[in-house]
């Protein structure tokens, strides 16, 4: 190595400041430099390393990562440049995740409840007979003819994960298997689904757009994918030529609205009426993009149907009642800013986005939430951006080898078309998943006879979640595979824990960039404690029940599972391994009209509306399922209008709980870069210290406040508050925050764990017990911005 | 000759704090009890914040023209470190390729360069460091040895101080591997933690002797400035303004 300073060295200085006229000066520094050249060391020999890539899953972007394993211990985790989501780049959660691993309040082995429920006593069993204990139960119940009374909620589970959940359930005979999608992405998800006809999100095209509405896109924050849309906003706005604009549409300013060119503090549960006088002006404007309106969709223009009933379009709708000044009494955003934004935005088509949140506001207990996704989903189609360079793409995947047929079985078979537990499709005619509903069908007396759990912690996760610790106590066989003895799994009858992501076999789709990939995590080490990958438990459950579930999953391990499911993607099995990830970059883009577009781009998923390749301005999906419903039950559902009007997205007020004139603020519970959404986070004492970053918190809650509205209420920064909803009442301090609405608050999500480990045990409070448990009626999706609070000192 | 050179683009930053977390785990900083958290003595070499710190000078504008901004903050690595001419025992030196560096092992604990530092750069350890359990498994390995000296990732004791290195083991790691492959070491063959993990592609390393360097062409863009400036410290950590 070149730098240690030599005896040479330090004699050529030492000369050289001889010969100087001031020579004490440069025999002084000659002197200081002498101990520099006597520390610098060599580097130690550590042993044997290893680079071992996977992919991280502390968020749902699903990062790829290497990491570096010495001696059999990961000792660093870098984000792997292979993966296109992170390229390279890991965000503090991902960083910490050593701290997950090595986590000392990990479950070391599966458990049997033996005390009351919730009072943390247990004995340890194997899992041989934790295997026959759940397979005995599942065939009892079976044996008893109704299979639809098992359960199994689980969360944010991609790849072959969550088609084996399914499958299995499907195997055994219930159409429970239901997702927590209904706490985050689903509004989205239904939105794209009855306006383009495609069940996913969708992907923006980041890189190569000009211009970005973000509706409550939280992009540098949180939200599905943020990596994917740091890394992108990072390339639009410095990476290339022409930077891109970015206007945030949020009560909240956060970092994406510092960030951004333009912060507008739209009034809560408004945005479906903004992005609908976007549309009027738009449209008012002639800056439709008229051959996608006139020749792929349906429903712009006022038509007539095959029984000559006259109905009111899209255009004329629009047109009739949101103009500017209807929307700014409604927005609060003035009709100039609506207009500038209207033409700013069509002016870039097709490279310009109306981008939707995964979360957001749009669960805001109303119908207006699908309606606002809607409305916003509408805005890229009225500019015709749908699969378009900087626009709107659709995600695709790797076709995977089939699933073995289920073999006849009439059991499972009555048991399947049994009515959902969550009453997603049936009460909730509009929704998929209900997750948090599960709890009130519990309490109003559904049977349930076994549930699962995985990745999944609803009495600490749902608005008003304690009602789950009722409803457990009600189902006589609970089965949580968490990895910590988190706030639900305290009522589990069996926790049979999961390895933590980096000791264990999955794959991972890759989402948010159109084209297909597969990203597979492995085995980093070896498994520090005596758990069993929930893959390979149901597959072992499966074989223990025999005939005729066993035959469905023809596999002994989970990774013999996805050697098989994968064999398709276009490459081995060991290349995958090597690499990390694999994808085919490139997004192909569809040609309107094309057999592509019809198959894929719109139209893809629907149920019911003809799949004819025409985007719905117009919801023809909505109108199969709700037609012929009459006033009354539309109110039911939360609807006020009725004709055409329900079939397109419009602004209906916020049933919000809690009178204004007693609880002024809107609750607003977000979710930040630091602990980001997963319960087991907060038991890493790394996210711990930065989770108040932005306000100068650490290890603690807050609540942030406008100051003018702290100041009214007499509040100085740091006050001690209480924080008091109709439904629950917590102590927090408040903390100011300039960039924020006066009539709204927020508390920082992911604290106030009353299980899970030592460091997030009473720490904070929970904003989830103060928001109201409903369900939004038509969609079933979960509450989170509807609930007014008072703020007092404490 | 190298001089090591950092370049931020706060235009690009997001503050999601993956630096100062990648940091802690290639530099084996520790977690600190939450008390001592709240009393600002958190240990991260690379420390994420908004700016400015005291709120009293801040003007976030009125509502809602307001407006945040975050500032991401290593060692600046001064050519002209006023910590290493108040250290009274040269624990602390700028080596010959403009890195200031902290020998734990000279250290005496007395913080006067932690005083001295314009920066707030330098952290004292207050107590033993701790890592609770099996948290301690997640420690890199990585140690400098030399005559008498402490240097790098390698666990410090309670009473020295310790501050950001550009992650001086990565460094000696790519000259050995270079050495090993046989060949000229380039200096772009290395980058600290924080920069390699830096979620928005914002920070960039190089050499700034070097003309052709990206850090070099970037310190001449009109948006470029430096910390504090006008007291004289030469900071070679370089910031691109937002806008």
């Amino acid at each position: 190595m070149a730098y240690p300073l030599n005896r040479r060295q330090f004699l050529q200085i030492s000369a050289a400041a001889a010969g100087t006229a001031a020579a004490l000066g440069g025999l002084q520094a000659a002197l200081r430099s002498a101990p520099a050249a006597a520390s610098t060391g060599t580097l130690a020999p550590t042993g044997e390393e290893r680079i071992v890539p996977s992919a991280c899953l502390l968020c749902p972007s699903g990062c790829g990562l290497l990491g570096r394993v010495v001696n059999g211990r990961l000792v660093k985790l870098e984000g792997n440049p292979m993966h296109p989501i992170n390229q390279g780049a890991l965000c503090p959660k991902g960083q910490a995740a050593p701290e997950l691993l090595y986590n000392p309040d990990r479950l070391t082995g599966p458990l049997r409840r033996v005390g009351e429920r919730g009072s943390d006593q247990w004995e340890p069993i194997t899992w041989d007979e934790a295997v026959q204990m759940v397979a005995q139960k599942l065939t009892e119940i079976r044996a008893a003819g109704h299979p639809e009374r098992v359960a199994f909620l689980y969360g944010e589970t991609r790849g072959q994960m969550r088609p084996l959940i399914e499958r299995f359930m499907q195997a055994i005979g219930s159409p429970n298997a239901i997702s927590h999608d209904s706490l985050n992405i689903e509004a989205a998800k239904l939105a794209v689904y009855y306006t383009q006809g495609v069940y996913d999100l969708p992907v923006y095209d980041i890189e190569n757009t000009n211009y970005i509405l973000c509706f409550g896109a939280n992009i540098l924050e949180a939200g599905r994918n943020p990596q994917r849309t740091v890394i992108g906003q990072s390339y639009m706005r410095r990476g290339r030529a022409e930077r891109g604009k970015i206007v945030m549409i949020d009560p909240r300013q956060g970092i994406t609205g510092a960030k951004a060119d333009e912060w507008i503090p739209i009034k809560p549960g408004t945005d479906v009426a903004l992005a609908l006088g976007i549309a009027n002006v738009i449209i008012r404007s002639g800056l439709v993009d008229s051959d996608f309106i006139h020749n792929y969709s349906f429903g712009f223009e006022d038509f007539t149907d095959s029984q000559g009933k006259k109905h009111k379009g899209f255009k004329n709708f629009v047109l009739e009642n949101y103009n500017p000044s209807q929307v700014e009494q409604i927005t609060g955003v003035s009709a100039t800013t609506i207009s500038r934004l209207a033409g700013e935005f069509a002016g870039q088509a097709p490279r310009a986005i109306a981008m939707l949140p995964g979360k957001g506001g749009l669960l805001n207990g109303s119908i207006t939430g699908l309606y606002a996704a809607m409305a916003v989903h509408i805005l890229n189609a009225l500019i015709g951006n749908l699969d378009q360079p900087g626009g709107v793409l659709t995600q695709r995947y790797f076709p995977c080898a089939e699933w073995p047929p289920l073999p006849a079985d009439p059991i499972a078979e009555q048991g399947r078309a049994a009515e959902r537990l969550d009453g997603a499709g049936t009460r909730f005619p509009l929704g998929r998943h209900a997750y948090q509903a599960v709890a009130d069908r519990i309490l109003e007396g559904a049977p349930v006879e076994a549930m699962f759990l995985y990745d999944a912690n609803p009495v600490y996760e749902t608005p008003g979640g304690l009602r789950f610790a009722d409803a457990l106590q009600k189902v006589p066989f609970i089965v949580s595979f968490s990895t910590f003895m988190d706030e639900t799994a305290l009522y589990a009858d069996l926790v049979l824990p999961e390895p933590t992501f980096l000791e264990r076999w999955q794959d991972d789709a890759i989402e948010g960039l159109g084209y297909p990939g597969v990203a597979l995590r492995q085995p980093m080490v070896e498994p520090l404690h005596d758990t069993m990958p929930t893959g390979d438990f149901l597959l072992k459950v499966a074989q223990a029940m025999g005939d005729p579930i066993a035959p469905a999953f023809p596999w002994d391990s989970f990774e013999a599972l996805l050697k098989d499911r994968l064999q398709t993607i276009g490459t081995d099995w060991d290349t995958l391994k090597e690499l990390g990830a694999w994808f085919i970059p490139g997004y192909r883009f569809a040609r309107r009209g094309s057999q592509k577009w019809v198959a894929e781009v719109v139209g893809r998923d629907r149920q019911s509306a003809p799949r004819d390749g025409r985007f719905d301005f117009y919801s023809r999906e909505l109108l199969c399922r709700l037609d012929g419903l009459d006033k009354e039950k539309l109110q039911a559902l939360g609807i006020s209008t009725s004709g055409d009007a329900v079939f397109m997205p419009h602004y209906e007020d916020i049933p919000y709980a809690g009178d204004e004139t007693e609880y002024p603020f809107v609750l607003n519970v977000i979710t930040l870069m630091s602990l980001g959404p997963y319960s087991v986070a907060a038991n890493m004492p790394t996210l711990q210290e930065i989770s108040g970053m932005t306000v100068g918190e650490t290890w603690d809650s807050w609540l942030e406040m406008n100051p003018d509205s702290a100041l009214e209420l007499g509040l100085r920064d740091g006050d001690p508050v209480w924080v008091e909803s109709p439904f629950g009442l917590v102590r927090t301090k408040v903390r100011y925050v300039p960039g924020l609405r006066p009539d709204v608050v927020n508390l920082p999500h992911n604290q106030g764990h009353t299980a899970v480990g030592r460091w997030a045990r009473n720490r904070g409070v929970n904003g989830m017990i103060l928001l109201s448990p409903a369900s939004e009626p038509a969609t079933g999706l979960a509450s989170f911005t509807n609930t007014r609070v008072k703020v007092y000192r404490a | 000759m190298t001089r090591w050179a950092m370049v931020i683009d706060l235009d690009k930053c997001v503050a999601c704090q993956g630096c100062s977390i990648a940091c802690r785990f290639e530099n084996n900083t520790p977690v600190v009890k939450p008390n001592e958290a709240l009393k600002g003595r958190a240990i991260r070499w690379n420390d994420v914040f908004p700016f400015p710190t005291n709120p009293l000078e801040a003007d976030p504008g009125e509502y809602p023209e307001t407006k945040q901004r975050y500032l991401t903050r290593p060692c600046m690595h001064c050519d002209n470190p006023p910590c290493i001419k108040v250290c009274p025992v040269q624990a602390t030196f700028r080596d010959d390729e403009g890195l200031v560096r902290q020998n734990y092992a000279r250290c005496i604990g007395c913080r006067f360069c932690t005083v001295a530092c314009p920066y707030g750069v330098r952290y004292f350890n207050w107590a033993a460091p701790e890592w609770e359990g099996s948290l301690a498994e997640h420690l890199n390995p990585d140690r400098i040895e030399g005559p008498g000296d402490l240097e790098g990732p390698a666990v410090r004791p309670k009473g020295v101080v310790e501050k950001c290195t550009f992650c001086i083991q990565r460094l000696h790691k790519a000259r050995a591997r270079a050495e090993a492959e046989g060949r000229e070491f380039r200096a772009d063959e290395y980058v600290p933690a924080c920069v390699q993990t830096c979620t928005g592609k914002a920070r960039y390393f190089g050499d700034l002797d070097d003309p052709e360097s990206t850090v070099t062409l970037l310190a001449k863009s009109p948006r470029a400035f430096r910390l504090l400036e006008d007291v004289g410290t030469h900071p070679k950590v370089i910031y691109l303004r937002e806008g």
